[in-house]
């Protein structure tokens, strides 16, 4: 029996190899068109004044954004299940909201009403407003998952409510707060809509104008491979910060309903911190697209509006299912308890993620044009969307299937399962709500995705996102605005659905079942 | 719960598939007809689809095409190499065509294609043709400018200080720049872009940005596109306070650049893709760009668009279009000088 796990064991570490090389055909493409420079070159490039000055933004934009997004994304959340307001449900709803909005769209709406905007403040403020969603999702599912006895001791202990949250309630929340400044700042490092619309060069905007002005594409990748070793030490340093693993108590953990503070000073607070990012982050972007839109309503013939629709959610979601699938080797290995192969796998997953859009696409196009009909279809566009969102998958997919306990796991191996009998009939079906969940989190940012949908496209083949883009190419943002508002409304449906609460109460009823 | 977890799985699965088999027709070219010709068009699709339905009904060949921004599907081509789909590259400028020329993926073009338009726009190897012409104008409010100038160099007076509106980031303002590199030298063209900085010249991401902010009086001349000011005017649907002013002839700020086509080496229906480039460049196509999109007809002694001089009474200076594509050093240029 044993010699046949290590076996089933090689070959998931095999499997989990396949799914690594393939996801790193970008950088295996930058790393190419790199070498194409001369050594010299390279130093010259890289040590130029602007360079470093580009790396210096970015990173300086990077640090803002992860900041307000650990105090504030953090503060709301806490906000949101800690203290008695109206609602709470509504409220967190339109906190998460914010995810259905492209970052160009959301710039663009801005600039509609303030065309001054622009610079690294303005970047930043964007890209806080529109990351900050990943945080509070984060941050509210391990609120929901803390056992509410140990607050209850603590409570008995004599702590004040300030030092059970303190002490209590932040250690146990700290890697989740460490994996939403992980999310949001692998946003910002791969962002282009908001940054160049603000006038902020990135590394990300460096790429881009190299490539297209220059049409040098080994310089292009240079500066890539620049941004890569970026977010690679942002990665590091996050597994470094976020310090040892909590163990997880999970659901086995005794849940009640949570009590949640009763101060109307606080309760105030909080409604006008939420009211506000709502506001700004909600209620101002709807309303300019629904303006614009209703400035000319019929602009647009409803059968592109339908057409473009189905396009993206039918691409969209085929990369959702093939990134779910390349992320269930590297989950089943995380199961398997910690290793230095996993660990390495999961950060050059983390890492790519960083790699924008454009340059994904550029790979794909000096690999994907030597397929023949399988370039520019909808399967190897779908294909560019898994390899460029797997890093959410992955990290969803991996959360559910370690949440699942390993007492439990112990419990059903004395119970005479076999390994992948406890896989089948233990894990899976307790982590299967949270499975899903990354498959919608992929399927939402693809079907927001503009560069790499641009050059992969089948010829001919129209989404929201690049129909979007050929209206505000010629500022016909009227026209634009119906094609922005369906992606809105269709984007925040797999945004409601993250919202909603996954019980401990159900997963208990699972594991009764399967037990 | 397990077979419904699955069976909703199954059912998003064939709903994707499905969806996808609906979108993706696939392409049909059996038979020696060519019913199919795919072209990348760097041209927006509002302007020129009507174009290519035009030539689609005349021919009975179906177009696949392609759009996105010129650079952008430069830089695709590029890296497809000899394994394009594409049988065309239509761009909005004269530097993505360069780009391509250079690489050696665009076919000689026989000299009977497009015999009408002037030699000048075309290719000196013959590698692309150019389809309209895009002139370089400073656009100004007319009641706020009285003394219009008559040189780029005159921008950098006192006079305009603080009044004239810059795109360093967009294509066009750069290909006019490589120009004035290309013409004046690189210590010409670095002295006038400091000039201008120090000028109090102001920012804009896009030509359409500076003919709007002219409109609303944040400034009052801005250097852009000379087809801008008609199509803000139709994008916000009425008259602006904004006009085309040219500069004195021969002055490199009344460069005119052009959008144009080339034929990919590699594709196997360069009969047809001629055919498109010779209706392109037909009387009956070039009046229709002039009346339709308000940009210039390439060819000799045809008319302006409404409101614009003609052509030859512009006096553009005589750049060579080919040269326009070396935008490096454009770019590391605004660098240097602080404008990107």
């Amino acid at each position: 029996l044993k010699s046949e796990n290590r076996l089933g064991s090689y070959g998931l570490r095999a499997l989990v190899a396949g799914v690594l090389l393939t996801i790193s055909q970008p950088l295996i493409y930058l790393f190419i068109r790199a070498s194409e420079k001369s050594s010299q070159e390279i130093l010259a490039l890289l040590s130029r004044q602007k360079t470093l000055e580009v790396l210096g933004l970015t990173l300086l934009l990077l640090v803002i954004v992860v900041c307000v997004n650990v105090f504030l994304g953090t503060a709301i959340a806490a906000g949101l299940h800690y203290v008695k307001i109206p609602y709470p449900r509504l409220l967190l709803v339109s906190t998460v909201l914010p995810l259905a909005i492209p970052s160009y769209v959301f710039t663009y709406t801005w600039k509609a009403i303030f065309p001054a905007l622009e610079g690294i403040w303005a970047a930043a403020f964007i890209l806080s407003l529109s990351t900050m969603p990943y945080m509070i999702l984060a941050v509210s599912i391990s609120f929901q998952r803390i056992d509410s006895g140990i607050i209850e001791v603590a409570r008995t202990l004599g702590l004040s409510k300030i030092s059970v949250f303190n002490r209590v309630i932040l250690p146990q929340v700290r890697r989740s707060i460490s994996a939403g400044a992980l999310l949001s700042g692998l946003y910002v490092l791969s962002d282009f809509g908001a940054v160049s619309l603000l006038n902020v060069e990135t590394l990300t905007v460096s790429i881009q104008n190299l490539f297209k002005s220059s049409y040098d594409r080994g310089a292009a990748s240079v500066i890539g491979i620049l941004l890569f070793f970026a977010a690679a030490i942002f990665v590091l340093f996050e597994s470094i910060l976020k310090g040892r693993d909590f163990e997880s108590r999970g659901a086995e953990g005794f849940q009640e309903q949570i009590r949640r503070i009763k101060n109307s000073a606080l309760s105030a607070l909080t409604i006008l911190v939420i009211a506000l990012y709502g506001f700004l982050a909600v209620v101002i972007p709807f309303y300019v697209l629904i303006s614009r839109y209703l400035q000319n309503p019929g602009i647009v013939a409803f059968s592109d509006l339908f057409s473009a629709a189905i396009s993206t959610v039918s691409v969209a979601g085929l990369g959702a299912f093939i990134a779910f699938i390349l992320s269930l080797p590297l989950a089943l290995l995380a199961t398997q308890g910690p290793s230095a192969f996993a660990a390495i796998s999961g950060k050059v997953i983390l890492i790519s993620h960083a790699l924008p859009g454009v340059v994904v696409g550029l790979a794909l196009v000096s690999f994907g044009s030597r397929l023949g009909p399988l370039y520019q279809s909808a399967f190897l566009l779908a294909f560019a969307y898994a390899v460029l969102f797997l890093a959410k998958s992955v990290a969803s997919t991996t959360a559910a299937l370690t949440s699942v306990s390993p007492h439990l796991k112990e419990v059903a191996a004395t119970l005479g399962k076999s390994k992948s009998g406890i896989a089948m009939q233990v894990v899976f079906p307790i982590a299967l709500p949270n499975l899903a969940l990354g498959v919608l989190l992929v399927f939402l940012t693809a079907m927001k995705e503009l560069p790499a949908t641009l050059m992969l496209r089948p010829t001919g083949m129209d989404t929201l996102a690049t129909e979007i883009w050929s209206y505000a190419a010629i500022s016909r943002f009227n026209e634009a605005a119906p094609y922005a508002l369906l992606l809105v409304i269709i984007a925040a449906i797999p945004t409601f659905i993250l919202t909603i609460p996954r019980t401990a109460k159900n997963e208990i009823e699972q594991k009764v079942r399967y037990l | 719960l397990k077979k419904s977890w699955i069976a909703a799985g199954v059912a998003f699965a064939a709903l994707i598939l499905g969806g996808v088999s609906w979108v993706v027709s696939g392409p049909d070219n059996s038979g020696g007809q060519v019913k199919e010709l795919t072209i990348y068009s760097g041209r927006s699709e509002e302007f020129i689809a009507p174009f290519f339905a035009n030539w689609e009904q005349e021919s009975g060949i179906k177009l696949n095409v392609r759009y996105g921004d010129s650079a952008e599907l430069a830089a695709q081509i590029l890296e497809e190499g000899s394994n394009s789909p594409a049988d065309l590259f239509l761009s909005q400028d004269a530097g993505s065509l360069g780009a391509v020329s250079i690489a050696g993926l665009f076919t000689k073009l026989p000299t009977g294609t497009g015999a009408q338009i002037e030699d000048i726009y075309i290719a000196g190897d013959r590698s692309w043709i150019g389809v309209t012409g895009r002139a370089r104008v400073f656009a100004y409010n007319p009641q706020a400018v009285t003394l219009l100038p008559q040189s780029v160099s005159d921008l950098t007076k006192p006079a305009y200080k603080a009044r004239v509106g810059i795109a360093p980031s967009n294509a066009s303002f750069q290909a006019f720049v490589t120009a004035l590199i290309t013409e004046k030298g690189a210590t010409f063209a670095e002295n006038w872009l400091k000039a201008m900085k120090d000028n109090g010249a102001q920012i804009y991401l896009k030509n359409s940005a500076i003919v709007e902010a002219i409109d609303k009086g944040e400034i009052d001349l801005g250097l852009v596109n000379h087809y801008y000011t008609w199509e803000v005017s139709q994008a916000l649907g009425r008259d602006i306070k904004v006009e085309n002013g040219f500069f004195a002839p021969g002055d490199i700020g009344n460069l005119v650049n052009v959008s144009g086509v080339g034929i990919m080496a590699t594709s196997e229906k360069q009969q047809a893709a001629l055919d498109l480039i010779n209706y392109l460049t037909s009387e009956v196509a070039q009046a229709k760009f002039v009346k339709d999109t308000h940009e210039y007809s390439l060819i000799p002694g045809s008319k302006a668009p409404a409101s614009l001089p003609e052509l030859k009474s512009i006096g553009s200076p005589k750049v060579d279009l080919a040269s326009l594509e070396k935008v490096q050093a454009t770019q590391d240029l605004l660098t240097k000088v602080g404008l990107l």
